[in-house]
């Protein structure tokens, strides 16, 4: 058995859907830095993942077109996460119970839309996946190929997206606003930028990836929408970005980290070696906790994290 | 003054209340799009949970662990530590409390304390560890206690497919049924409200006073603010430590409940989601006992009438998870609405000083 | 439109309190219209009733440097604040270049060419210089950042002034002197020719200020005005041209500043003549030393020393006044005595007892009492109800606490009695002490601290933010306090009140002890050892 799991095709496999894996977090956890370097704590990542899921879904077999239902994924994050923008920002409700409340409302509000467009079948509706995608030439490289080359578009796009978040972040005026509203936003008020406005951005454009990420899960992952499918990666896109340090390329690293867990432990499983594969299965959580505490010295966080802003004269 | 408390009171069940009715109307909407009729929905839903004695008593069931763990979820919020472990504690729990019975040669006597002992020293462990992680390096507890509920739960399906599995079961991912001497005993035979009433009933009569004793109040004292608390001679650490103890072990006790009165074993789904809505119900109880019980009573109903509603009519069960979140949002924008209120009468206060 | 011309006149002292500018009706013919580039007239700027500035008007010449002096609370970060377009005056006019404007924002200020350096810096510190010059300005290149030009625009400009700045280098990664050139770049960047500085030396070790005044200089021959805010007398002397003085919200006069200018002149018109003495009662006798500070040494939360090398007694039956201006470690030390710091050197006693880096508990139990600066963060529960704040201390004492459990009767009790003792006004003990006005919510933490006959008491500026009547209330319970044997270090920042209590006067400056004056000590003698003169080059009185 050790024999096998030291080959080459091992590894090939295993590194192939360490990459596939990643993307789930790592979609949601791009656009969680907009976010969170705004000063706001999203903790209902999950539940708009799940709406954004089941819109996707819906919308790609309704049409019969998956670029719809991405799409479509994308549209119902925007709208889910105006919730929490208005909650957090206009309301300056406490973001911690906000985020919480949304993952149950959204976990509920997405199987709801479930039943009322597809109803009860007895055998669930799928749709034809995101195809694997060939890179001419390059998908032909032995060990190479197969890692990086020959997988769906989605997966290629979203790390294309590591590089385009950097880039905005760092580059354009957006990205600097958004920055400074999360740690001094007294300083970016006195200098005319619109606080409020800047946060509802950032936090519709995490909504954004977030719903994306779902309609992932069910267009391209799996090719159908349970009510279980987004399983916890949202809140581990959360802690993937506080890990990150809020920087892109270290989120791309992060979420990497988790898809190796969850490759590792799906490959293992697939061999028979079924030994404690619960135990494995909570290797991507444990692995959150101890990113957790590797990065959460107080120094690391924008100045003002979770903290709802006023203008108040004195 | 007794008249203020009064009012303030009466005042919050009123916002109570109201946050729940909106919330039933935008559910009423939805059963309505579902293309079911709102009235049938929410007799069938009344009729779910009231409509017999066993109904009823079905309600009673659901409300003791609920409760329980509202009033431990309650605990750490008062300190503004956001304990969302609810499931995972709850789990280790019912592990922990399962094993005296399994394992141990008892008497009934003894074990009903060991287990009960064994059960919140369980969840007292995952809540605390938690705490732990925050008070030594600074990790969010909401994120380590989110976590920690996934891997309790891949650790009980690990123990039930595997080490505990029961023997006899027929591959059944489940452990066997403890002993019958052990079981919370019924008050009816076709009932299924079991002794563990009493439990329930004792811990709301000790969260009753438990805001009342020094260690409630130093706890509330640190989730008024670190500054004060440090001011005033309070070890947030301790105290941070102590409040994630007694909150998880609470959540445990609700664990034990559910395998000695109602499961009689350990299975996948044994925590079905509780932790999420006992959140909501310590939320919507404002944190007090009194409010908690309410809150629970209803949540009870809701739960078991959307049971019976879902087998009967058409409605998805998911418009319960719906209500649920809605009220959360209410609360949590209605008390944003009464801050931004008391700011402006402060205001208008201070220019006339 | 008025022709106001503004008077200085260089040469001997005018009298005190005698405002030097001739205002409207013309008079004098030195100063050309064109030459004032800010005039505030009748400026009246009110928070919560109480008026920060009171009809004070000001003028600010083309190509000058202009003091702005006062004590803490005078009014001068707020007059300029009205100027900055951070606040909006009651009365008053503000006109720029002879025309009449309404600074509406900050925004409006800068296109008027006005530029501001606060005091605590609008930076984010994980930026760099030049991300946080192009907050909120119009890019060049659209979206995109024009980082390269802005930068290189910002090295000429800091390599006109000297100012050493590197403008890709981090905010978190330069000195306090360095951010605040960053601040002073930014307003020139933004096209200042008026700017104002807020108490800037506040934050500068002596040589960071001599580099700061070689820019100002510069900058002042380059045809700029400047503001500067400033307590210190040496600045006003060594820098400025003029100085407008401020007390309590109203101008006390403007002044040319001419080599004869003497420290003593400026701080009798900063403190005044006209305080009425109240020595309360019979001077009481000091008794035995009950605290005893021995070079005590803090950092504070920047790092940097706040105590250095201080050591003092405080004996019963005595008032220990701490003067000084806010921010020479008054803070930290009343931290480091209750135990909310650390102390990193030194020897700190209580009752012959060494007490040196306890925790709180200790300090409360061996009776100290704390009335903390900060009210409503530190010293109350907001949301909690006052008789729960009374007892915030002592809940698990009894008679507040039996067995575990708090007795309602003895809070009631205890409310009842601290309401009528110390006239609370409240609706009742179960209001939120959130409810209550800034003097009652003194009133509640005064009583939870005094009751209890504690044997120390340290009153962190007890007094600010209320009224008078609220003030001379507390002043009468901390006399009532030392009457009863307690040791009691005041600090404040009002003069007038250290001078009312104190049987002794300590004066801290820059983290350390600059002397100790008995009562009755000239206030403009406190004054000088407030601005950093050290004793001994006090002028004996002959002279």
């Amino acid at each position: 058995m050790l024999s096998q799991i030291f080959t080459t095709g091992f590894f090939v496999s295993l590194l192939a859907s360490t990459i596939r894996l990643a993307t789930p977090i790592l979609l949601p956890a791009l656009g969680q830095l907009y976010t969170q370097r705004a000063g706001i704590l999203n903790l209902g990542v999950e539940g708009t993942m799940t709406i954004g899921a089941v819109s996707g879904f819906a919308a790609a077999y309704m049409s019969g077109n998956l670029w719809l239902g991405v799409l479509g994924g994308m549209l119902a994050g925007v709208l889910w996460s105006l919730i929490m923008a208005w909650l957090s920002v206009n309301m300056r409700a406490n973001q911690v119970i906000a985020g919480v409340a949304l993952n149950i409302l959204g976990g509920g509000a997405a199987v709801y839309a479930y039943r009322v467009i597809f109803g009860i079948q007895s055998l669930p509706p799928q749709v034809e996946p995101f195809a694997a995608l060939h890179i001419p030439l390059l998908a032909d490289i032995p060990v190479v190929g197969p890692i990086f080359f020959q997988h769906n578009i989605l997966v290629y796009l979203s790390f294309i997206l590591v590089a385009v978040t950097w880039f905005v972040l760092e580059k354009t005026t957006f990205g600097l606003k958004v920055k400074a509203v999360g740690e001094n936003p007294r300083a970016a008020d006195s200098k005319g930028i619109r606080v409020g406005r800047v946060r509802y951005a950032a936090i519709l454009i995490g909504g954004m990836y977030a719903g994306a990420a779902g309609a992932f899960m069910t267009t391209a992952y799996m090719n159908l929408f349970t009510e279980s499918i987004i399983s916890g990666r949202g809140f581990i896109a959360v802690a993937v970005v506080v890990f990150a340090r809020f920087l892109p390329v270290r989120a791309m690293w992060g979420a990497l980290l988790f898809g190796f867990a969850s490759a590792l432990q799906m490959r293992l499983q697939a061999m028979g070696i079924n030994v404690a594969n619960q135990l494995m299965l909570m290797l991507p959580y444990g692995l959150t906790i101890l990113a957790l505490i590797t990065a959460s010295k107080k120094a690391d966080f924008p100045g003002a994290y979770a903290q709802p802003y006023s203008r108040m004269e004195r | 003054m007794k008249p203020n408390k009064l009012k303030e009171g009466l005042r919050q069940v009123l916002t109570a209340a109201l946050t729940i009715v909106i919330a039933l109307a935008i559910g009423a909407i939805l059963v309505q799009i579902s293309g079911n009729d709102p009235l049938e929905a929410y007799q069938a839903l009344f009729q779910g949970a009231f409509g017999s004695k066993q109904r009823i008593s079905e309600v009673f069931v659901k409300m003791i662990p609920l409760t329980i763990m509202a009033l431990g979820t309650s605990i750490a919020f008062r300190a503004q530590l956001w304990n969302i472990g609810g499931d995972g504690q709850f789990i280790m729990g019912a592990i922990a409390g399962i094993i005296p019975g399994l394992y141990f040669n008892l008497p009934s006597i003894l074990l009903f304390p060991v287990s009960i002992l064994f059960a919140m020293a369980g969840g007292a462990l995952w809540s605390g560890l938690a705490a732990w992680l925050k008070v030594r390096f600074n990790a969010n507890e909401v994120i380590t206690t989110l976590m920690l509920n996934y891997i309790a739960t891949f650790f009980l399906a690990f123990l039930v497919y595997g080490p505990m599995i029961d023997p006899l079961g027929g591959d059944f991912p489940q452990t066997p049924n403890i002993a019958e001497g052990y079981r919370l005993f019924l008050f009816s035979d076709k009932l299924r409200i079991h002794a563990g009433l009493f439990v329930g009933i004792a811990v709301v009569a000790v969260m009753l006073f438990f805001w009342r004793t020094s260690l409630g109040f130093q706890i509330g004292l640190v989730g008024q603010g670190k500054k004060v608390a440090t001011y005033s001679g309070v070890s947030v650490k301790k105290t941070i430590l102590i409040t994630m103890l007694l909150s998880g072990a609470l959540t445990g006790l609700a664990g034990w409940n559910e395998v000695y009165g109602v499961q009689y074993r350990l299975l996948e789904g044994v925590a079905s989601g509780y932790g999420n809505i006992a959140v909501v119900i310590a939320l919507l109880g404002s944190l007090n006992p009194v409010g908690i019980v309410i809150s629970a009573f209803f949540f009870s109903a809701l739960l078991v009438g959307g049971a019976t509603m879902q087998r009967m009519t058409d409605v998805p069960y998911a418009i319960v998870d719906i209500v649920q979140g809605l009220v959360i949002v209410f609360i949590i924008a209605r008390t944003a609405f009464h801050w931004g209120g008391l700011k402006r009468i402060l205001k208008r206060r201070g220019q006339n000083a | 439109m008025s022709r106001n011309k503004a008077v200085f006149r260089r040469g001997p002292l005018a009298p005190v309190g005698q405002v030097t500018l001739a205002a409207a009706s013309g008079e004098g013919e030195n100063a050309a219209m064109e030459n004032i580039v800010v005039h505030m007239q009748g400026i009246t700027k009110i928070f919560n009733g109480i008026r920060a500035n009171d009809r004070v008007d000001f003028y600010l010449q083309a190509g000058s440097i202009h003091g702005l002096l006062g004590e803490n609370g005078a009014g001068k970060t707020t007059l300029m604040n009205v100027l900055y377009g951070l606040y909006q005056q009651e009365e008053g006019t503000v006109s720029i270049r002879g025309t009449e404007e309404k600074i509406s924002s900050p925004i409006k200020a800068i296109s008027l060419g006005i530029g501001m350096v606060h005091q605590h810096f609008m930076l984010a510190r994980p930026l760099s210089v030049v991300e946080n010059v192009m907050l909120g300005r119009k890019s060049r290149r659209g979206i995109l950042l024009d980082t390269k030009e802005t930068a290189a625009e910002l090295s000429a400009l800091s390599d006109k002034y000297k100012m050493n700045i590197d403008p890709y280098a981090k905010i978190w990664q330069l000195s306090v002197g360095e951010q605040q050139r960053v601040e002073i770049l930014t307003a020139i960047y933004q096209g200042a020719e008026i700017l104002i500085l807020d108490e800037p030396t506040a934050v500068l070790t002596p040589q960071e200020a001599e580099v700061l005044f070689g820019m100002l200089r510069e900058m002042k021959q380059d045809g700029k005005s400047i503001i500067l805010i400033t307590h210190k007398l040496e600045e006003i002397i060594s820098i400025v041209d003029e100085v407008t003085i401020l007390r309590d919200g109203r101008l006390i006069g403007s002044q040319a500043v001419g080599p004869e200018m003497t420290k003593e002149e400026l701080t009798r018109m900063m403190v005044g003549r006209d305080v009425l003495f109240d020595f309360p009662g019979p001077q009481q006798e000091a008794g035995e030393v009950k605290v005893r500070a021995d070079m005590l040494c803090a950092v504070n939360d920047k790092g940097l020393p706040a105590l250095t090398d201080l050591s003092f007694t405080i004996r019963e039956n005595e008032i220990l006044g701490l003067a000084g201006v806010d921010g020479n470690g008054q803070r930290e030390l009343c931290e480091v005595m209750t135990g909310l710091r650390p102390l990193c050197g030194g020897r700190y006693e209580i009752g012959g007892e060494d007490l040196t880096n306890q925790t709180p508990a200790v300090y409360i139990r061996k009776g100290i009492a704390h009335i903390p600066e900060d009210r409503h963060t530190t010293g109350l529960a907001l949301g909690w109800s006052l008789k729960k704040n009374l007892v915030l201390k002592n809940f698990k004492k009894p008679p507040f606490s039996k067995h575990g459990l708090l007795n309602r009767k003895a809070l009631d009790e205890y409310w009842e009695k601290a309401r009528s003792e110390y006239q609370i006004k409240a609706g009742s003990g179960d209001d939120q002490a959130r409810a209550l006005s800034g003097g009652n919510q003194q009133k509640v933490i005064l009583a939870r601290e005094l009751d209890q006959k504690p044997t120390v008491v340290i009153a962190n500026q007890p007094t600010r933010g209320l009224d008078i009547g609220a003030s001379e209330y507390v002043r009468g319970r901390l006399l009532e306090a030392r009457n009863q044997g307690a040791a009691v270090l005041l600090v404040s920042a009002d003069l007038e009140e250290i001078r009312q209590l104190s049987d002794r006067i300590a004066v801290l400056y820059d983290g350390r002890l600059m002397g100790i004056l008995p009562r009755g000590a000239d206030p403009h003698e406190i004054g000088m050892l407030m601005m950093g003169k050290e004793k001994e080059e006090l002028p004996n009185e002959a002279e």
